[in-house]
């Protein structure tokens, strides 16, 4: 954990008698997007706003980029870019206005270049309640990066977007990783996690339940691969185990099993198919998904 | 103190863009001003004396004490607080940004009515110009004061009307602006004078327009004062209180 630009060591957050986050630690090194997954009410965004000292922790250590969130402010606030799940500006106010305001206060010059890149710059007029989701969220990030933030914390960012808003995001998230921002990303979105981040984290009632890759937080859980066919006589259907392979379902023609040896499983279908005469029409060997894998932690309950 | 400079130039030009808060500090104040002006001076011509004063006194109330106390519960509630701050605006610049911008609002339709009122309606100069505004400039601190207190503390926007009316209308009714406190039983003048709308008329009328009614504007003067510092502490002690763990 050494060097780590994010350090959270034993953090505890109680809501009265509720543990929201229950001795939760992890390091994110610079230049890192690291994920914090998890369902509803499991210390996601509590874990982040304790970060972003808009909540006290009843316990555990922090650091962003070797400073105490609670302690030194001041130093945090140049380090520590956030867009918050749910925040908002005043209805009156212009996205000019708004980024000529947060840059004042970080005593920037104004960053009209951010919302270019936002692609805000037909809006600067535009007050807050006339701007979409889409665009809200994209000014909410341009406005977290206004002074270059060596760690930015996106909690939910993609919520209520649209693809075209959820794709720009991603590239802006990227773009980050490749300046060398460290990137903490909250999301409920499996598919984001795994496209986006070096690492990630799942938090099951307030704890941690796997962190690492997204490959190897998949691989933690069955290691069962997929393996769906079709051929042209139907020749395997009605469906039976062949070799170490369990056969699962029959579906719109596809005959689906699962194995966890796929190889020697697959060349045993195959070999079926060939004996008896019949052409493979579609075959597809589907690994477990992080979807799949973070379904089955919430099934067991960690 | 350029950021300061910057955020209050913008918190009033969204100020004039929002319908409700040019209704609250200019337009029915200005309009009340204009229709009570001219009843008041048709059907008692002494209350001409210091109508600059009591239309002025209607106008500052009905702005800091309706107006303002809506705009700090929806920045608390609508999570604008929140992005501020994790934006590097401090609690503190929010709730002074606001105090001082509804202060040039209301000195700004002050002066309007103060300027206007001999003009229209006849009505009297003060005898002591300095002490006008010094009265003015009081009064205007102690009712955002008071605005300010009522935005901070109210949970939600119905609770903030309901605080804001049980301010507002004893204030018109039992300060002396619509109509003599003198005509009031006594208990409702014990009950009028912890208003500062009730100090701020006997201020006016003792020690700017030299009219005694038996009250020490000087005295009145001092009251407003404090109760104004009080009621502000409280407001800045509970606005810190909130980013604490909110």
């Amino acid at each position: 954990m050494a060097g780590a630009e994010v350090l959270v060591k034993g953090l505890v957050k109680k809501y009265g008698n509720l543990t929201a986050v229950n001795e939760i630690s992890f390091a994110v090194q610079k230049g890192e997007v690291f994920g914090l997954l998890g369902p509803n009410g499991a210390g996601k965004t509590t874990t982040l706003e304790c970060l972003e000292a808009i909540r006290k922790p009843d316990n555990g250590q922090m650091r962003i980029a070797g400073y105490d969130p609670h302690t030194d402010v001041r130093d945090i606030r140049k380090k520590l870019g956030v867009q918050l799940q749910s925040s908002s500006l005043p209805d009156s106010m212009r996205t000019d206005e708004a980024m000529a305001l947060v840059c004042a206060w970080h005593g920037r010059g104004m960053r009209l270049d951010l919302l270019i890149r936002f692609g805000l710059e037909a809006s600067l007029k535009k007050q807050y309640h006339t701007l979409s989701t889409g665009q809200r969220r994209r000014l909410h990030l341009a406005l977290a990066l206004a002074h270059d933030p060596e760690v930015i914390i996106l909690d939910e960012p993609t919520a209520g977007l649209d693809v075209q808003g959820r794709a720009q995001l991603h590239d802006a998230i990227r773009e980050l990783k490749t300046s060398g921002v460290t990137v903490l990303l909250a999301t409920h979105d499996m598919a984001e996690a795994e496209a986006l981040c070096d690492r990630l984290a799942i938090l099951i009632q307030g704890k941690i339940a796997v962190i690492g890759t997204p490959a190897q937080v998949t691989a933690t859980g069955s290691s069962d691969t997929r393996i769906l066919i079709r051929t042209l006589n139907g020749i395997l259907l009605p469906g039976y185990d062949i070799g170490s392979a369990r056969f699962i379902r029959e579906s719109e023609g596809y005959g689906e099993w699962v194995s966890s040896d796929a190889a020697a499983s697959l060349t045993e279908i195959l070999r079926k198919v060939q004996l008896a005469g019949d052409v493979v029409e579609d075959l597809r060997v589907q690994r477990p998904s992080l979807e799949e894998r973070f379904l089955e932690l919430i099934k067991g309950g960690c | 103190m350029k950021a300061f400079v910057k955020y209050l130039l913008v918190q009033f030009k969204m100020d004039v863009r929002e319908k409700g808060t040019l209704l609250t500090y200019y337009i029915i104040p200005l309009v009340f001003y204009l229709v009570m002006g001219a009843v008041f001076s048709s059907i008692n011509p002494a209350t001409k004396e210091t109508l600059a004063a009591s239309m002025t006194i209607f106008a500052i109330t009905m702005g800091a004490v309706l107006g303002l106390p809506g705009p700090i519960v929806k920045i608390r509630e609508a999570g604008v607080l929140r992005a501020y701050r994790v934006n590097g605006i401090p609690n503190g610049a929010v709730l002074l940004v606001q105090g001082v911008s509804a202060f040039l609002h209301l000195l700004l339709v002050s002066i309007m009515i103060f300027l206007s009122a001999p003009l229209l309606f006849s009505a009297g100069l003060p005898g002591n110009y300095g002490a006008y505004f010094i009265v003015l400039l009081v009064f205007i601190f102690t009712s955002i004061a008071l605005g300010l207190i009522i935005g901070v503390i109210a949970n939600g926007q119905g609770i903030a009307t309901m605080l804001s009316q049980a301010v507002f209308l004893p204030s018109l009714l039992l300060s002396g602006i619509m109509f003599p406190a003198s005509m009031l039983p006594g208990f409702l003048r014990s009950v009028g004078a912890v208003f500062p709308a009730t100090q701020a008329m006997h201020s006016f009328t003792g020690i700017a327009f030299n009219v005694s009614h038996g009250c020490d504007g000087n005295l009145a003067l001092i009251i407003m004062a404090l109760i104004g510092t009080i009621v502000l502490c409280i407001a800045i002690w509970r606005f810190a209180a909130i980013g604490s763990d909110a």
